[in-house]
């Protein structure tokens, strides 16, 4: 089996070779449509061998075949069945051949739905999908193998996934990031092959934002899904640490978060046609230079890089990205003028520009944190590096900037808004932003950025309230339905879907927004010692901790602190929480494992540090998180509005599927 | 569309700049091994320190009256220099001799006083073991 998933591997790469050479034949001499279809078939059945491959490589792990040398080193026996699956993707190897199947598999989505595609574009768009499959499926064969047998005979047992990657999350973290970042591929085959076809008209931009936005939904769940993992199971009271391993994730998401804002305006105003493509070319590449990132070592995390010399692979990649895309503009170039400018920075489609330049920034930003140490070695020969307090003290003002934003680009007009027009939209959300502001600030929150966090956030809240009541009241005389009628709502919902899931995406932006606030300025931690017993205070809760308790598990034993959470109110039990200390005999580990209560007001989050040598005291650390359970919260409401949005503009498409039909047929 | 797009493109080119600058100076830590920070030990400006270090035994961690956690580091590719650290928290997750560290802190009367202690978690980058055969050439 593990001969079959390496020949699928190896039939894999020559099908991407053959669809990407063969589709940029085609798109420089006009083939038959047989070859096209070809082609298209090529691109599906890449997909279909990388399905084969990862299958054969699941097999090893499931039936512990050790003498492949990935099996032996991410699994063992004693591991149950669920992590043997997840461990395919537990290291390098196997989760660059879990990306290939990725990139592969939204390569034939495409495929299957293009083939009333324009004819000219076709060629193009499946020679750039294959590109993208072939780089990845040329560094798993070639460079990165997971079905390698070890030289030597090691034992009838393999070392193990780490404790730390047995977690429930392991089962979806990775591959919903993946999925996230392998889908951003899409919108640069789809912009590659508009400029190399030349078929420069809106259509590319239409079927580009629809792919952005299933891989940007998906990359927002999976940074979510990271955060939590990490909340959960690393037991530093946080979601997000500025490192490495999340700015990797983050800087695509950033600048597909500023295309899926600029695309609009081209497509209302046929503006912006270099921008776009600059930042659909810049999202691919920061995928790959995050993929670059954690497998060449360059710098140091708080994840274990393998410090590879695969880098020069990415970075020759990037550079051809850089060629590609620049000598297609140039090409290009006479086709790309703007059909008008900006007339008034009190416009929409400037209001959008400015949150593209915030977003932009802060991709700068977190681009420079993170590549501080090379920059400083390189020019002044002394290796120097920026933290957490770096990105925030960056990162806050920018984020409230564009949280503003957020609040002033859905209520201002196209084109040019007088100034009388934004007093009556915004006079009402100011005033309602400064009272909340004056009335926190009374209530004795003095900290600038918390204050101005909430007010900005109010302000927001309140646009989007006034946008959607004007969306009511004009629905409502179509309807004869009363204005905040659930039947009124929906019917206005069903007409913008578009426009509302942006709101319910800004409104779940919003609730995060406040939750990080909340959690950041008024978080409380404390440290302490119990015998059985006694108890200690923390925010409005009394801890007490009531006895030890030891378990033997298949793989770990585990010495738990049962801590009985009591109101200090009423004094009445509210849980039992359970903070547990494990001991991994076979990889001589220990861990932590949080207890947590979840509340709508703030998380109670407890950590067993220690028992001392007499088994008589447990020494336990505590976060009281306020609001933490909203950014979770958020984030799920944000990833519903993706959905939203994507769903109707994939009907759209498939209606636009036969208009394009007919364009092609009289191209 | 020239004038306005390109006045705001330089507008936050410049305050993202100045942005960046002024958070850069304020916040940056010199990135040191064991070995070079012993080297280094009498330089009377040392910054604030980032060091990169693998554990070496001893480690005494007390819980009373406050977490206490005392080891040393040494280069992760070996050699005698061993610096002592001391970091007032919680014991991180995976921390034992062996293990790589990410030190957070000041260099003072010649034990790094960290304020933040990262030990290096496993991720799905590790790299493989090496000394393999692919499936192609057979076990």
């Amino acid at each position: 089996m593990i001969e079959f998933g390496h020949f699928s591997l190896c039939l894999a790469w020559i099908l991407a070779l053959v669809g990407c050479v063969y589709g940029a034949f085609l798109g420089c001499r006009a083939g038959s449509s047989s070859q096209v279809e070809f082609t298209r078939r090529a691109t599906v059945a890449t997909s279909v061998a990388l399905a084969m491959s990862l299958v054969g490589l699941g097999y090893g792990f499931v039936t512990n075949d050790y003498t492949v040398q990935y099996v032996w080193q991410y699994s063992n026996r004693d591991m149950p069945w669920i992590y043997k699956i997840t461990a395919i993707w537990g290291g390098m190897d196997g989760s660059m051949l879990l990306w290939c199947f990725f990139v592969a598999m939204y390569c034939a989505l495409v495929a299957r739905s293009s083939v009333s595609y324009p004819r000219p574009l076709r060629p193009w768009l499946y020679c750039f999908l294959n590109s993208s499959t072939l780089f990845f499926t040329t560094i798993t064969l070639y460079l990165t193998n997971p079905f390698r047998y070890v030289k030597s005979f090691v034992g009838s047992d393999g070392r193990g996934l780490n404790p730390l990657l047995q977690n429930e999350y392991m089962a979806i973290h990775p591959p919903t990031l993946y999925l996230g970042f392998t889908g951003l591929a899409i919108p640069y085959a789809f912009c590659m092959a508009a400029l190399a076809s030349g078929h420069m008209s809106n259509d590319w931009i239409r079927l580009t934002r629809r792919w952005t936005l299933v891989a940007w939904t998906f990359l927002t769940a999976g940074i979510v899904l990271g955060g939590h993992w990490a909340y959960l199971e690393l037991g530093w009271g946080g979601f997000w640490a500025w490192d490495p391993v999340e700015n990797a994730s983050f800087l695509p998401w950033l600048t597909a978060t500023a295309f899926l804002h600029s695309v609009m305006v081209q497509e209302r105003k046929g503006m912006l046609k270099i921008w776009n493509i600059f930042l659909v070319a810049l999202t691919y590449s920061l995928t790959v230079f995050g993929t670059f990132l954690t497998r060449s070592g360059i710098v140091q995390s708080v994840h274990a890089f393998a410090s590879t010399d695969i880098g020069w692979v990415f970075l020759s990649y990037l550079a051809a990205i850089a060629v590609v895309t620049v000598g297609l503009v140039v090409f290009r170039f006479s086709d790309l003028k703007p059909a008008r400018a900006i007339e008034s920075l009190l416009s929409r489609e400037a209001v959008f520009l400015l949150n593209n330049l915030v977003l932009l920034s802060i991709c700068f930003a977190v681009l420079w944190g993170v590549m501080f140490p090379v920059f400083s070695e390189a020019f002044t020969g002394q290796k120097q590096t920026v933290g957490i307090p770096f990105f925030n003290r960056v990162n806050i003002p920018l984020f409230l900037a564009l949280i503003f934003l957020m609040g002033v680009g859905p209520s201002i007009a196209w084109r040019r808004s007088s100034p009388r027009q934004l007093a009556r939209s915004f006079a009402l959300p100011f005033v309602g932003a400064f009272l909340v502001a004056t009335a926190l600030v009374w209530a004795g929150i003095t900290e600038f950025y918390p204050v101005l966090s909430y007010a900005i956030c109010f302000f927001v809240l309140m646009t989007i309230l006034s946008e959607l009541q004007r969306g009511l009241r004009a629905q409502s005389g179509i309807t004869d339905a009363s204005e905040w009628s659930p039947s009124n709502i929906m019917s206005l919902a069903r007409r913008h879907r578009i426009k509302y899931g942006a709101h319910i995406i800004h409104f779940g932006v919003l609730i995060m927004t406040v939750a990080i606030t909340a959690s950041m300025a008024h978080k409380i931690e404390r440290e302490f010692t119990l015998a059985p017993g006694e108890k200690f205070v923390v925010g409005r809760f009394a801890l007490e901790l009531s006895e030890f308790h030891e378990e033997e598990k298949a793989n770990y034993s585990a010495i738990q602190a049962h801590v009985v959470v009591r109101s200090l109110k009423d004094n009445s039990i509210l849980q039992v929480l359970v903070p547990e200390l494990r001991f991994y005999p076979r990889n001589k580990e220990t861990t932590t494992e949080v207890a947590l209560r979840m509340g709508q007001r703030e998380d109670l989050y407890l950590i067993l540090a220690g028992v001392d040598e007499s088994g008589a005291k447990a020494s336990m650390k505590v976060f009281v998180n306020p609001l933490q359970v909203w950014l979770w919260y958020g984030a799920i409401i944000m990833i519903l509005g993706g959905v939203v949005v994507a769903v109707p503009v994939a009907r759209v498409t498939t209606a636009r599927r036969v208009e394009l039909g007919g364009v092609s047929q009289s191209i | 569309m020239g004038r306005v797009f390109i006045s705001l493109v330089v507008f936050f080119i410049v305050v993202g700049a100045v942005l960046v600058f002024q958070a850069t100076r304020g916040t940056s830590s010199l990135v040191l091994m064991p070995s070079e920070l012993i080297a280094r030990a009498h330089a009377s400006d040392l910054p604030r320190i980032r060091v990169g270090g693998r554990v070496v035994d001893p480690i005494q961690y007390q819980t009373e009256p406050v977490f206490l956690l005392s080891f040393s580091v040494r280069d992760p590719k070996g050699g005698d220099a061993v610096v002592p650290v001391e970091y007032r928290g919680l014991r991180p997750d995976m921390f034992q001799v062996g293990r790589d560290v990410l030190i957070d802190g000041d260099f003072v009367g010649g034990v790094i006083k960290a304020a933040k202690l990262q030990t290096q978690c496993p991720s799905k980058y590790e790299p493989a073991v090496p000394g393999a055969t692919s499936a192609a050439e057979g076990s």
